[in-house]
């Protein structure tokens, strides 16, 4: 299997096997990091630092275990660090919280992309891992240390809630 | 996936596509320098921190191992005194780590050390305990070893002489002895075989075993691995504490 094979390669410190480790993986960590910082700059450094930390401690990684998640929960913990430190005083909301979905901030949106962004991060970072990278509720419950039961309730509030919003505009999608 | 899956799977895919391509290279540019091209980041060094009750613990084993049949007991008692698990941060290329770790006991509970049990086990032998991988490396990959020895009747400054003579065969470039007070307090010899990613290194770590004899901590890892198990066996190293 190739990712088994980066992995080895990547242990032995082979730069040309790290090329084409990113360029298979960049595209998708890109994707996910500019829709969890929402921030152009920010999913840069984040990206740029997980591929750094994956390169210097792929000996930590347990290859009994499976590669994207512990991957991802690189990616995604370097976002939320970034994050809070960009934001200190603003009240980013955890992934451990369960706050309800605002009601408010929907009012002005009109684009789908808008709407999963105006959810908390409880309900918008499984979203984003679960439609970017099509990550399984397990998965995603790795990445984040959360429950599975947990995060199944999640994406469903948060797709509800999506649904909602949009049903008034585009009954026909909502199959 | 019904529509409403795919619907919101291809706006996350068109809202993310213009930072696909406008960042990709100049992420890859930035690692590129990071890594490969030499702008080399220094690790940190934390300050070593002890926690109170590891020093009361310490000094409670201390005052009371006799050669008494109480006195022992309290030796083999150690990780009932001790905290059998804690969290240690380790610092990696700048990085804080949370890592497990579980306390081990050196051969005939001379000494405390707290392993990173999830990617290290720790081999008690006759004249010297030996920390490695869990599973063994492939053949390919040098020795990934720290061993725990001592030696009761050698001093650290004589001792340290000795095994800098030993090492410069294999070793041929090894640097001076240095003394250092991180990660432990002693005298410190540093080798390296060659500048490729498999080129051997070898830390060598002498200190004084509270007597008059000395504990030589040996480190054996490969220049691509410095900065995984060199840097962990230095965090764990900065747990070692000599019983008696």
């Amino acid at each position: 299997m190739q990712q088994e094979k980066w992995i080895q390669q990547l242990q032995a410190g082979h730069q040309a096997a790290f090329r084409q480790f990113y360029d298979a993986y960049a595209g998708q960590a890109i994707r996910t990091a500019s829709a969890i910082t929402r921030n152009r700059e920010m999913a840069k450094d984040a990206v740029q630092e997980t591929f750094i930390r994956v390169y210097r401690q792929i000996d930590s990684y347990n290859p009994a275990l499976p590669f994207d998640p512990w991957f991802y929960r690189i990616l995604t913990n370097e976002c939320l660090r970034l994050l809070k430190r960009e934001s200190p005083l603003s009240n980013i909301e955890s992934v451990e919280n369960d706050p309800s979905l605002s009601e408010e901030s929907f009012d002005q949106l009109t684009e789908l992309y808008d709407m999963i962004q105006a959810l908390d991060d409880s309900h918008r970072i499984p979203l984003i891992l679960k439609y970017i990278k099509g990550f399984t509720e397990k998965e995603i419950a790795d990445i984040l240390g959360l429950n599975q039961n947990t995060v199944k309730s999640r994406l469903f509030k948060g797709r509800k809630r999506l649904k909602e919003l949009l049903e008034p505009t585009r009954e026909e999608d909502m199959s | 996936m019904s529509k409403f899956d795919e619907r919101i799977q291809r706006e996350l895919e068109q809202k993310t596509n213009a930072d696909v391509h406008e960042l990709k290279d100049d992420i890859w540019n930035e690692i590129n320098k990071e890594l490969f091209e030499g702008r080399k980041t220094v690790m940190k060094r934390k300050k070593r921190w002890i926690p109170a009750v590891l020093i009361a613990a310490a000094a409670f084993v201390i005052a009371f191992t006799l050669q008494t049949e109480p006195g022992l007991a309290l030796i083999k008692g150690i990780k009932d005194i001790f905290v059998p698990e804690k969290e240690l941060i380790q610092n990696i290329e700048g990085q804080d780590e949370p890592t497990e770790v579980h306390l081990n006991e050196g051969k005939d509970s001379e000494y405390i050390i707290y392993v990173d049990e999830s990617r290290y086990k720790m081999i008690k032998g006759e004249d010297a305990d030996l920390i490695t991988t869990i599973d063994p490396l492939p053949e390919k990959y040098p020795e990934v070893s720290m061993e725990i020895k001592q030696y009761p009747s050698d001093k650290p400054e004589t001792l340290v002489k000795e095994l800098e003579e030993k090492l410069k065969v294999d070793f041929p470039e090894l640097r001076d002895i240095e003394t250092v007070s991180e990660p432990v307090e002693g005298f410190w010899l540093h080798g390296l075989t060659e500048s490729t990613w498999d080129g051997k290194i070898i830390d060598v770590y002498v200190i004084s075993n509270g007597k008059d004899g000395s504990f030589v901590i040996t480190e054996n890892y490969f220049l691509e691995a410095a900065e995984g198990h060199g840097a962990r066996f230095y965090h764990m190293l900065q747990s070692f504490e000599i019983i008696e």
